[in-house]
């Protein structure tokens, strides 16, 4: 008797949440896909004030996490404030929302959809496949997705992050006056992470031609204590001046209270260690992001544009200036000058690996593609994982 | 001068009835959302507004109930596995690993098998999913029976190994060119899980294949000698071995038969969602379905309800957050919720019974 009741009630609800939605049946997605050729070549057809554009942000943590996101989204409200964009109105921000879980992607877009978003970011490479896969439903929205240029009917942006990198390692060699060795605390071997791996070593060979970066692997994407262990190792090695490529300040902090020196990563970490941390390489996404809005509001977007910036978007935060001195911080400021002038290549012949191979050849320079997807260690780093 | 001194205690209940429990969860419910509605007022927003916002889209809503269908798949049958386990008394605490290993077979299947595609191609790739599962959920079970090495401790380490080799694969032999991201390539269309199109849903084949296999798991445990078998060991080992029933068998068999069906949450995952394996897949669904099956009281039918009403509560999460409201209270709202309805069946199966004692005081 008691299990009827149940069912009855278990219907009763169903019933009603049948008849709700009943009434809005017609208004289900949109099934129609354009053909896929017209699709890559067409642009946002009529011109909007950029002021009335609703901009739409998907992270995979929370905003606030003292790294990657924030670096984003941080990137994203100087864009809208450069622009006069109301950011309280017509920014939506989403965050927690796991690149594993496709399902909930899917509803969260659909969900910005609704809500009228204009340009929908995705702030983290894992939303890439999904957001290609399922443009063609909206087909007025753009998807402006954080990765390398894969897909054509959505805007990509990446950032060549080598560029600071390079700058952080050559100013770590400038600094280490007593000894060869640096040190780089990573996180997971991956395309990514060894470009800034890589840019750092060829930095400070580029400082000190002797230099030598010791790497040793957290094998995480996060995690605190593995990061400090693996910073502490580096300076129990002789090791004072080390980069990184991890999200939490953890390094800075052990560095700081072990009498040693690195480079902040995604945001300006001064503030996590004042006594460690000689400049920060950041993530400034601002003009990137400026231009995707402003394209759109314009109609002169195309959704398979594509961006790979350096320059201002690769940059170091404010030097430490309690730490650094001026005639170092000239010189980086002057190598800086040098990338961006051309004068510098980063990626440059010639160029060995860690087994001696040449991978550009002297007064080449590697393709955009080699540097995305670099599978190699520069011939100065120690432990990288072959 | 004399005082009281109170002891507590917990009594188990007997029997406790449908509505009771239903009632009782949606009054935890209510208090639950006053709860919060004082957190979301301190912070500037309306409770009522807010909670109008996200009952009406996450369930009401045919869009709302679509996401829910598509977002439960792995969820409903990592929880009827579960279920199942906790049933016999068996701590399966590691669907995530067994997700993932479940994942990895059916990968393994799509990159070197036989290009099959279709019905067929399905169901091979449904096959391995369980079968990786099973087999590792295998690996604890076969100690538990021969030697009784704890199942909780066990299950949950080999979640870790399970996840590592996952990472291995995608950042390493199975990822997809091109991009900085740990993930497979995309699997053929043809072994996609197909969708039905009824009263203008679309429904995965794997909510039904889903709920068949709830309804075959509950038919076992009331109408057949093996359910009763099950139930008798549950209640009582010793009992069972005078009745001369095979308790190590049983233990491994419903270890794997658990396992596969984290497996096989996987495949609908893989086949029905995603058409791609990723790092981090299971993304702690495994640990969820624990959840899912106490809320469910171990009963399968009912495992289906409250995973799907699960997912819709975290898809709510997103309607709150475009109203402006903070990606920390919404996180929150959904643990309250659970807390509470959590606490409620605690003091549903327990019965306070405190006793006062005259005592002699200082």
């Amino acid at each position: 008797m008691k299990k009827k009741i149940l069912s009855l009630l278990l219907a009763a609800v169903m019933a009603v949440s049948l008849a709700a939605c009943g009434g809005s049946s017609a208004a289900t997605q949109a099934k129609e896909e354009p053909a896929a050729a017209e699709a890559a070549d067409s642009t946002a057809a009529e011109k909007k004030d950029v002021k009335d554009l609703v901009i739409a942000e998907v992270h995979y943590s929370v905003v606030e996490d003292g790294g990657w996101a924030q670096a984003m989204h941080e990137g994203l409200l100087r864009a809208c404030d450069e622009l006069g964009v109301d950011t309280e109105k017509n920014l939506l921000t989403v965050e927690n929302i796991a690149e594993e879980d496709t399902a909930l992607v899917e509803s969260t877009v659909d969900t910005l959809v609704d809500s009228g978003a204009d340009i929908i970011f995705g702030c983290s490479a894992g939303y890439a496949t999904i957001f290609a896969e399922i443009q063609p439903k909206y087909p007025d929205v753009i998807f402006a997705q954080q990765g390398n240029d894969v897909y054509d009917n959505i805007v990509e942006m990446q950032i060549r992050g080598y560029e600071g990198e390079f700058l952080a390692g050559y100013l770590c060699a400038l600094m280490n006056e007593e000894s060869d060795q640096l040190g780089f605390e990573a996180s997971m071997d991956e395309a990514s992470v060894r470009t800034a791996l890589n840019a750092y070593a060829l930095g400070a060979k580029y400082a000190n031609p002797n230099a030598t970066v010791q790497v040793i692997w957290a094998d995480s994407w996060y995690d605190l204590d593995i990061e400090a262990a693996n910073a502490e190792a580096l300076i129990n090695n002789g090791i004072k001046y080390m980069g990184m490529e991890a999200s939490s300040p953890a390094v800075p902090q052990k560095c700081e209270e072990k009498g040693a020196y690195c480079i902040g990563y995604n945001i300006d970490m001064e503030a996590n260690a004042p006594g460690a941390v000689l400049t920060s390489f950041c993530w400034n996404w601002t003009p990137i992001m400026k231009d995707i809005i402003q394209k759109t509001a314009d109609g002169t977007i195309k959704i398979s544009d594509n961006y790979y910036e350096g320059g201002e978007c690769s940059k170091l935060a404010p030097f430490n200036d309690a730490l650094v001195p001026a005639e170092i911080q000239d010189k980086v400021n002057e190598l800086k000058s040098k990338l961006e002038s051309g004068e510098v290549v980063v990626y440059a012949g010639e160029l060995k690996d860690d087994k001696g191979n040449v991978l550009v050849a002297e007064g080449e320079t590697m393709d955009d593609e080699v540097i995305l997807a670099q599978e190699f260690f520069v011939d100065n780093v120690i432990g990288g994982k072959n | 001068m004399r005082g009281l001194k109170y002891r507590i205690r917990f009594e188990k209940r007997e029997k406790i009835s449908t509505l009771r429990v239903l009632l009782v969860t949606l009054l935890c419910v209510a208090l639950a959302l006053v709860f919060c509605g004082i957190i979301i007022a301190a912070t500037g927003f309306e409770p009522l507004k807010v909670y109008r916002e996200m009952f009406l889209k996450s369930f009401l809503s045919q869009k709302g109930f679509q996401k829910m269908l598509t977002a439960s798949l792995p969820l409903i049958f990592c929880s009827l596995g579960v279920a199942l386990a906790f049933r016999m008394n068996l701590n399966n605490i590691g669907a995530e690993g067994q997700y993932a290993i479940g994942v990895i077979a059916g990968g393994a299947f799509v990159f070197y098998g036989p290009h099959i595609e279709g019905f067929p191609g399905i169901l091979l790739l449904a096959l391995c999913c369980f079968l990786g599962g099973a087999l590792w959920a295998s690996i604890a079970a076969i100690p538990k029976a021969l030697w009784n090495v704890n199942e909780s401790i066990t299950t949950l380490l080999m979640n870790y190994i399970a996840l590592e080799i996952l990472t291995y694969l995608c950042l390493g032999p199975w990822k997809m060119s091109g991009q900085n991201v740990a993930q497979t390539e995309r699997i053929p269309e043809g072994l996609d899980l197909p969708e039905l199109h009824v009263f203008g849903f679309d429904i995965s084949v794997g909510i039904i294949i889903g709920i068949i296999a709830a309804v075959i798991i509950y038919i076992v445990y009331k109408h057949t000698t093996g359910g009763y078998e099950l139930n008798v060991i549950s209640h009582s080992t010793k009992s069972a071995e005078y009745a001369g029933m095979n308790i190590k068998r049983n233990v491994i068999l419903v270890l794997a038969v658990s396992g596969g069906l984290a497996g096989l949450g996987g495949f609908a995952q893989y086949s029905g969602v995603t058409h791609r394996i990723m790092e981090g897949m299971p993304n702690g669904v495994g640990y969820t379905a624990i959840v899912v099956a106490y809320l469910s009281r171990l009963n399968p039918l009912v495992v289906v309800i409250v995973s799907l009403l699960f997912v819709g509560l975290q898809n709510s999460t997103v309607y709150v957050q475009i109203m402006g409201v903070s990606v920390r209270i919404a996180s929150m709202m959904q643990g309250a919720i659970m807390l509470f309805v959590i606490a409620g069946e605690f003091f549903q199966r327990y019965r306070i019974i405190v006793t006062g004692k005259e005592v002699a005081a200082e």
